[in-house]
This record gives C-alpha cells, sequence and structure tokens, in this order.
C-alpha cells in the first residue's frame, strides 16, 4: 500500500465521516487521537519485530504511543472482556483459538474500511480475525547427527526410529500431534479431518517411548536441539530459524508441516478501536510485513509481501512456493469443537503407563 | 537415693588455661575441693568463673591442664560421660516435658529401668517438697518451684559433683535466703561435693565451706570465709568482700606505721617487716571515741540499716573512713573514730 | 473482674481494633475472589462440574499424583532444610547472616527463569552429568531431566527457603543452655537432638511443612518445564482450563476441590504438629 493511496482511503472515510456527524468538530473525520494504545503479543523477539516493522511507524505517523505487553493469555481477555475493564487495544491470539473466541463473543468486527486485505487469501480475510503471519509447526534436526538430504522427510519417516535413531521432542499437546500421527499411518493430507483419535493415539503410542521430551514452550525445542537433548524436534519454524541465523548446526524439513495462522483480534468493548484497526492496516501493509518476515521468518498474508523479503530469509519461510506445497494447513474449525475432549484424552494418553 | 552416704568424690582442677583469640579466660588456674566440701567461686563478671565452671561440666574444653574428680581424670571426657549434676543460672529445664519427666531424664539417659526410675523420681520429688507437681510444665511453676525442680534432676542420678551456676539470681530477696538454706541442707545430707558460682559476696559468705575469688582469669585468694573476710590477701580481694577502709603508710617500727597523711597508728602482726603497707580494717572494727588510733572528722553520710547505723566520716581532704556501730550520730556531728591495734590486717606490698 | 483480666480484656480490644485493616485486606484480596471462584463452579446452579471432575479418572489420578509429589518435596525440604537451618542457627552472627543472604538471594530470581537454569544444569549434556562424567562418577548421562527427578529438584529448590527460613527461627528460640543441660545430664549429642531440640522445634516445622506442602500444591511452571511433559500437577489442569480452554466453571470446579484438599491437609498436619510437641 503507498502512503498516496492510504491517504485517499483516510480521505474517503473522513468524508463518510463527516456526512454522519454533521456537526463534528473534527475535519479529516478522524476520533480523537488517545495518548497510547495497547498492543498485547507474545513477548520477547516477537514484540521487538513488531515494533521494528509496525509500531514505530505507527507512532511516528500518528504521534500515538504504542504500548506493548505480553503475554498471549486468552483467560485474560475473558477477564477483561468478562469486567467491562478492557486494558489492551489488540491482541494476539493462538492460531486454533480463532473460532472459539468469536463463539463467545470476545472480539470486535475488523472494519474493511480501514484495514485493506484485497492482497490476502480469500479465506484469511476474517470477519473478526486478523490474520498478521503465517507460521509451521515443522520438523527440525541436529544437521551434525543427520546430515541434510538424509534427514527424515515427513512423519511417517520421523516414526521410524531405526532408520533415524535418538531421542525425540514433540509439543505437549495434541494440536499438530494428532495430524502428525495419521499422516504418519498413512492417512493423506487431505483426508485428515474428522480425525479419528482412536487411530490417531494408537499411532502416537509408537513414537511415545522415544520422545525425550514433551515440550510446553515455544523456547524448549530450540533449545533442547541446541543442548543435543534431543537430535529431531518438532516446533514453530521461527524458533529454528533464528536459531540457523546464528550459525546452530539445526535444519528444517518442511515436509508435511502443519500451517497456521498467528493471529490478533480487537477485543469486545476495546477504547478507541478505530487506532485498533489502524494499526492493522499498517500490520496488513506488504513492505511492513516482509520487514517482520525477515526479522522472524513468520510472513505475512498480504501476497504482496513475498517481493521484498530477502532472498536468503526467503526459502526459510513457510510460504516460500517450494514450502507451501509440502505442508498442509491446520484446520482451525475442527479444533474449535475438539479442543476440550481431545486435551482431556490427551492427558490421559501422557499418564498411560 | 542413698542420702546417708558421703560420697567420696573430690575435684582437682590443675593449670587449667583457657583463651579466647586474644582474650585470657583462665590462666593456669588450680585449685582442689575436699569431697562433700561446699566451694564457692566468687568473682565479678569477667572473672572467669564461669569458664572455669564450664571446663569442669565439659562444655569448654581447657587449652591446658587437667581435671580429675575421685582421681579419675575427666578433661577429654564428653559432657555425657562426666556424671556431674548442674543447675543452670536459668535453669534450664527442658519447657516441653513435665516435671516428673524432666526429673526422668537423666534416669533414661543412663538406661535405669523404668519402675526404678518412678520410684526415684518420686522420691527427688520429695526431696525438694515438690510431691503432686510431676504433670506440671515448668512454665506453671513459681521461679523457686522450678529452681527445686532443677535441684532434683541435677542430683537424681547420684551425681559425683554438683555445679550450681548462681542459680539464685532470679528470685526476690526472701525466696534467695530461704532456697540458700535449702540447698545448703541438701547438699550436706546428700553430702554432695558441690562447685558453687556466684558473683554475691553475701550468699558466698552463708553458704560455703570455702571461697575461692576469682579476678582475670586467676584466684587470688582462697581459704574459709572468715578467713577471706578477716585476712584478705590482696587489695581486690578486700574490697570485693564485704565494705572496707584501707589506709595506707610505711613501717616506722616493729608496732608502728605512719599512714601518708602523717598520722602514726600502732598495729600488730607487723613482724618485723619495713616498707610499705596497707592497712584494713573493716567498718564494724572503726568505733566511735576509740582508745587507740584516733582520727577526728566530720559525718558526711549517716545511713540506718536496721540492726546498725553506718556512717561515712570525713578525716582529711579526700580521706573517708567507713564506720558500722549501734550508736546513732546526725550528719556534721564532729567524731573521733578509731580501732585497736589488733584489727587493723597488715597487706603487705605497694600494691 | 480482677485488675489483671480488664488489663488483658483491653488488650484483646485493641487487638481486634488493630487488626480490622489486615481482615479488610485479607476480605477484599481472598474472601471475594474465593466465593467469586465458588460461584463460578456452580454456573447455573449445576454440580456437572464437580461431577465431571470426581468421576473423569484423570483429574482424581493427577490430584492424587499433585499431593503424592506435594508430599515428597515437603520431605525433601525438611531433609535438606532442617540441617542447614539448624547449622546456621547455631553458628556465629557472621555466619548467620552470610547464610541468610544464600538463603533468600534466590527469591530476587523469577522462577521462570529459575526453571531455566536448572534445564542448563540437569539436562543429559548439562553441567552436572558432564561434570560427573568428567570425573569419572558416572558412565552415561544420569536421567535428571524431564522426568520426576527433575521436577522434584527445581520444586526443593524454589521450596527451601520456605523450610528454612522458619526452622531457623525455631532453631534459634532454642536455648543453648537446655541442649547444654541434656548433655550434662547425660545425653550424647544425637540424643539431646532428638529429646530436646527437635521437639522444641517442631513448631517451626510445622510451619515449614505447612507453607511447603501447600505452595507445592499450586505449581505449574516447574513440573511444565522440568518434567518434559510426564509430569502433571492439577494446577496444570487448571491453568489449560483458564487459559486455553476458558471453562472457568470447570476451572473453578477442579480449584475448590484443590482448595478443600489442602485445607484437609492443613488441618492433618496442624493435628500432627500438636500431638507432636505436647
Amino acid at each position: 500500500m503507498t502512503p498516496i493511496k492510504l491517504n485517499r482511503r483516510e480521505l474517503m472515510v473522513g468524508a463518510g465521516a463527516a456526512v454522519l456527524t454533521a456537526r463534528s468538530a473534527f475535519a479529516q473525520g478522524e476520533p480523537p487521537k488517545p495518548k497510547q494504545i495497547v498492543v498485547n503479543a507474545s513477548g520477547g523477539s516477537m514484540n521487538t519485530a513488531l515494533r521494528k516493522a509496525y509500531f514505530d511507524a505507527f507512532e511516528k505517523e500518528t504521534g500515538i504511543r504504542v504500548v506493548e505487553t505480553s503475554p498471549v493469555d486468552l483467560g485474560k481477555l475473558k477477564a477483561m472482556v468478562g469486567s467491562g475493564n478492557v486494558e489492551w487495544n489488540l491482541t494476539e491470539i493462538g492460531g486454533q483459538d480463532g473460532a472459539l473466541v468469536q463463539r463467545l463473543g470476545l472480539v470486535e468486527k475488523i472494519d474493511p474500511k480501514l484495514v485493506d486485505r484485497s492482497a490476502y487469501p480469500k479465506e484469511a480475510r476474517g470477519e473478526y480475525i486478523f490474520a498478521s503471519s503465517v507460521y509451521s509447526t515443522v520438523l527440525a534436526y541436529r544437521t551434525d547427527v543427520f546430515a541434510p538430504g538424509k534427514q527424515p522427510k515427513g512423519w511417517a519417516e520421523f516414526w521410524d526410529v531405526k532408520r533415524f535413531p535418538g531421542p525425540r521432542s514433540m509439543r505437549n499437546h495434541p494440536v499438530d500431534n494428532l495430524e502428525y500421527a495419521l499422516l504418519a499411518d498413512g492417512v493423506p493430507a487431505d483426508k485428515l479431518y474428522p480425525i479419528d483419535m482412536d487411530r490417531a493415539f494408537k499411532k502416537l503410542d509408537e513414537i511415545k517411548p522415544h520422545v525425550n521430551v514433551w515440550w510446553t514452550t515455544g523456547q524448549q525445542p530450540a533449545q533442547l536441539l541446541l543442548d543435543k537433548e534431543v537430535v529431531l524436534a518438532t516446533g514453530w519454524n521461527g524458533r529454528f530459524f533464528d536459531l540457523m541465523k546464528k550459525g546452530a548446526p539445526i535444519a528444517v524439513d518442511w515436509t508435511q508441516g502443519s500451517l497456521k495462522q498467528g493471529t490478533f483480534v480487537i477485543p469486545k468493548g476495546a477504547k478507541d478501536p478505530y487506532w485498533a484497526n489502524k494499526m492493522l492496516a499498517y500490520m496488513s501493509d506488504a513492505k511492513r510485513q516482509s520487514i517482520y518476515a525477515n526479522e522472524l521468518g513468520y510472513p505475512g498474508l498480504n501476497l504482496e509481501s513475498i517481493k521484498y523479503i530477502d532472498p536468503q530469509a526467503a526459502p526459510h519461510m513457510p510460504t516460500h512456493p517450494e514450502n507451501l506445497s509440502k505442508q498442509f494447513w491446520l484446520n482451525v474449525a475442527w479444533w474449535d469443537g475438539n479442543l476440550e475432549k481431545s486435551m482431556e484424552r490427551w492427558k490421559q494418553w501422557l499418564l498411560k503407563k | 537415693m542413698a542420702a546417708q552416704e558421703v560420697r567420696d568424690a573430690d575435684l582437682r582442677v590443675d593449670g587449667v588455661a583457657k583463651r579466647y583469640g586474644a582474650v585470657v579466660a583462665l590462666g593456669g588456674v588450680s585449685l582442689s575441693v575436699a569431697a562433700g566440701e561446699f566451694l564457692t567461686i566468687l568473682g565479678p563478671s569477667g572473672s572467669g568463673k564461669t569458664t572455669l565452671l564450664k571446663v569442669v561440666a565439659g562444655f569448654e574444653f581447657p587449652d591446658a591442664g587437667r581435671v580429675t574428680v575421685g582421681g579419675a581424670d575427666i578433661t577429654d571426657v564428653s559432657p555425657a560421660k562426666r556424671n556431674i549434676g548442674m543447675v543452670f543460672q536459668n535453669y534450664a529445664l527442658f519447657p516441653h516435658m513435665s516435671v516428673a519427666r524432666n526429673i526422668a531424664f537423666p534416669l533414661q539417659m543412663r538406661g535405669v529401668p523404668k519402675s526404678e526410675i518412678d520410684r526415684r523420681v518420686i522420691q527427688a520429688m520429695a526431696l525438694v517438697e515438690l510431691q503432686g507437681y510431676g504433670e506440671r510444665l515448668p512454665s506453671q511453676l513459681s521461679g523457686g518451684q522450678q529452681q527445686r525442680v532443677a535441684l532434683a534432676r541435677a542430683v537424681v542420678f547420684d551425681p559425683t559433683l554438683l555445679l550450681l551456676d548462681e542459680p539464685f539470681g532470679a528470685l526476690d530477696r526472701k525466696l534467695r535466703e530461704s532456697m540458700q538454706l535449702e540447698v545448703r541442707r541438701l547438699q550436706r545430707r546428700l553430702g554432695l561435693t558441690t562447685v558453687f558460682i556466684t558473683h554475691d559476696q553475701e550468699e558466698a559468705l552463708v553458704l560455703s565451706d570455702r571461697i575461692a575469688v576469682m579476678d582475670g582469669g586467676a584466684i587470688r585468694q582462697i581459704g574459709a570465709p572468715d578467713e577471706i573476710y578477716d585476712r584478705p590477701a590482696d587489695d581486690f580481694v578486700a574490697q570485693f568482700i564485704g565494705e572496707s577502709n584501707l589506709l595506707v603508710g610505711e613501717i616506722a617500727a616493729p608496732d608502728r606505721v605512719v599512714l601518708d597523711g602523717g598520722t602514726s597508728v600502732t598495729v600488730r602482726g607487723l613482724d618485723g617487716g619495713h616498707g610499705r603497707v596497707r592497712l584494713l580494717v573493716r567498718p564494724e572494727k572503726m568505733a566511735i571515741d576509740s582508745a587507740t588510733n584516733r582520727f577526728t572528722g566530720t559525718i558526711v553520710e549517716a545511713v540506718y540499716l536496721g540492726e546498725a547505723h553506718k556512717l561515712r566520716v570525713k578525716v582529711a581532704e579526700g580521706v573517708e573512713l567507713l564506720v558500722r556501730g549501734h550508736r546513732a550520730v546526725p550528719t556534721g556531728a564532729r567524731v573521733t573514730v578509731g580501732f585497736a591495734p589488733e584489727d587493723a590486717h597488715v597487706i603487705r606490698g605497694a600494691g | 473482674m480482677t485488675p489483671a483480666d480488664r488489663v488483658r480484656r483491653r488488650a484483646v480490644g485493641s487487638a481486634i481494633v488493630l487488626s480490622v485493616p489486615a481482615v479488610l485486606l485479607l476480605l477484599a484480596l481472598f474472601a471475594v475472589p474465593l466465593l467469586r471462584l465458588l460461584a463460578l463452579s456452580v454456573e447455573g446452579g449445576s454440580l456437572v462440574a464437580y461431577q465431571r471432575a470426581l468421576t473423569n479418572e484423570l483429574y482424581l489420578r493427577v490430584i492424587f499424583e499433585t499431593f503424592k509429589i506435594a508430599a515428597v518435596v515437603t520431605l525433601l525440604t525438611l531433609a535438606l532444610g532442617y540441617p542447614v537451618a539448624y547449622v546456621m542457627a547455631t553458628s556465629g552472627r557472621v555466619w548467620q547472616l552470610v547464610g541468610i543472604a544464600f538463603v533468600l538471594l534466590p527469591f530476587w530470581t523469577s522462577i521462570l527463569v529459575r526453571t531455566y537454569a536448572w534445564m542448563v544444569m540437569l539436562g543429559r549434556n548439562g553441567v552436572v552429568n558432564r561434570t560427573l562424567i568428567g570425573w569419572g562418577v558416572i558412565d552415561s548421562p544420569l536421567p535428571l531431566l524431564n522426568n520426576l527427578a527433575g521436577v522434584l529438584i527445581g520444586m526443593v529448590h524454589v521450596l527451601l527457603p520456605y523450610m528454612i527460613l522458619p526452622v531457623f527461627n525455631a532453631v534459634k528460640k532454642v536455648d543453648p543452655n537446655l541442649v547444654l543441660a541434656a548433655e550434662g545430664l547425660g545425653a550424647p549429642r544425637w540424643r539431646a537432638f532428638l529429646r530436646v531440640t527437635l521437639p522444641l522445634t517442631m513448631n517451626g516445622v510445622a510451619a515449614g511443612v505447612t507453607l511447603v506442602f501447600t505452595l507445592s500444591l499450586g505449581f505449574f511452571i516447574t513440573p511444565a518445564l522440568l518434567g518434559g511433559g510426564r509430569v502433571v500437577m492439577i494446577a496444570n489442569l487448571i491453568e489449560e482450563q483458564v487459559r486455553e480452554l476458558l471453562n472457568w466453571a470447570f476451572a473453578g470446579a477442579l480449584s475448590a476441590i484443590l482448595l478443600a484438599l489442602t485445607l484437609a491437609a492443613f488441618w492433618g498436619i496442624s493435628r500432627i504438629a500438636r500431638t507432636r510437641s505436647a
């Protein structure tokens, strides 16, 4: 989005608003500027990248300070909305939670007049959900244990502990793992849903003794590989990208990676929704998304942004054409209806001797 | 317990020394206590008396010297194996145990059979007149009762030696006096060799067979109470025990001393020596209108003590004499005081 | 009424007045949220949440495991903390201050940082295993992390101060003459300790045990990170319900059950302590 376009749209919106509130004193039709807006996100390097890609520019151009908070906390979101004391103007949520927050009425609609997502794939233009980036849960391996090219490709090979021996780490969560188990068991990617839980858990039984660590935080699998506690791990591609940039003997195999969207929402009843939408407009800009992607390995959904991505970083993006074709999209709708049940079963399965 | 049996254990301390860093607590102390004797170690705080007691009890190990009880060297024996009864200053009763269990404790530690423990505990409680108090906790007892428990606990196992560390300090005066007598009676009855620590000279005089006066980690004098009182070995002992008048002068003749103020006095016991001496005259040996060794002065203070009057008489600039007698004389009166030649105790040396 | 009674009554009266702010604070910060939590768990007047928690094998099992882990952690902190507290309390002033500083130091570090530090220490290629292998004590790495052992180590480390401080306080209050008296009366050191010092410090032990046990019941970061997924405590499940599944009614029910069991344990500990110190 070029600055000229942006200005024209602002003018158009301004004109519309002026008609509706004829006596309004705001010549540009903008609601008054708050001193600051609060954006809640995962924290750490993600907040640093958000600042670099979006917040700094937003502050400079609007004069509104952006306060970052963390971590992502669905419970807190629910509490805020429930109590009517919403501190966040904008918050990140887990990729699979979009349907849940929508169902519980915890979020505001995104204003299509303010946020232009015409360059987004159709399925990524949620009415309530803003897709900020794409990430994938992928397989990473130690290159000093498996020479590149000799690494396991896909989950059937990950399950093959004879050909690919060594301790593994997987996420302590049913999301992704049930899909991986079915894929390992030969279910085609387009026949994964609805998930056959019995079959998935049965397949998971096979890999369980070889999983050294069931990880909880995104930092864990990267660290475990780095410390050689495990030789194979599933994890979020950006975490591995970060280590690879620093020269760690780690590489990613994209085969059957599980794609999801990183998402932001405007909490229900949040103050200054106009400015939250404005921020989303910044976050949908192709060039700015590429800054974020170069930093973290999480490309945006503005399809134009691929043009601006550093050619060296491009092969590490889950949306790189070569990678994209190998992976599958996690079915968020299926999980919304089955999360609690499968998590209960997951815990039971984990504790089973 | 066999109350009539007189124990045969004497205590000997030979050249015991103890220092804490640069501070000398005991500088080679020797003393012996006869079997059945009641010896008091008297001294101000910091004199080393408590350290000496701890060495005897085994809570401190000396840097040098030996401790023997009944001929057996116990210097390197742990406190638990010394078989010494001790009453602490604050009694050190076990607050979570009843009176009976407190008293039973040393017997249990010695593996005495249960039935005998019960019998001896009852006996010990009777000895200190605490029948019926067995189930009480120490916190439910008065100070005097607590002390009796401590005493019963210290003697119930027939110790070879009884140590008393200022046990009367926390009691009020009346109770203290009756407890003192009770302890003395009990000690005599049991024939226990006893070492008693105090800084209270009156207590020492009342209770002891002998008194050892300590100061600066050394024993200054050891002897019977009257000996210590009447013939102190040095200034320190003289001033620490009772009140005293010290007159400084030079021997001038076999029975005459010229005091530094110029007055000449007649005394006995100079034994033909010469040089500087100090004459100790106890206030009660000073008399108004004495026939000999007279000084004239003004009463600057008169205190009525009930059984006597105590007077301070200023006889020269900076020289005051203490007089204790039965005559009441008002402050400001001019009097003549003096002492008999045989009532002055001669302390030799420059002091 | 004797004058002493009057004085005592007045003292009680002013104690009540003085405690008003604290009581109000407790009500506002503790009682009210607790009641709201209980209200949440019976949302719509239904006990479904409780029924689910008490009939599903998963939750019963995790609650049982939680209490088991809490008990083991408490025993370990007692076994490690008591000697430390004892040595600290019976040594000189300087060493006492040094000891307290070392005990309190971890308090100023976040539990997350400390947990990550243990991950570095205890891993297969961690500091502990490398050192032990370097010294030739062991041939292959010990499994210290991503299992129950790792969770116990991490929890004991976090909770040790809660045991050491009350016990230290209790040992300091024991008159050293009592121990000397016991020794003088014929007790070897260890018997003097067992018969005198230990019973007199039971209050401190009870305080430490209560603190450590109840705090243990609520742990979730340490088990999640050091347990490698194999250790699940009830707080992990509650946290998941609150933050991920947004099922607050069920989270409330689990919390209420945990609270009830904690109070029961608390009551049990204080009973045992009372009979032991009597």
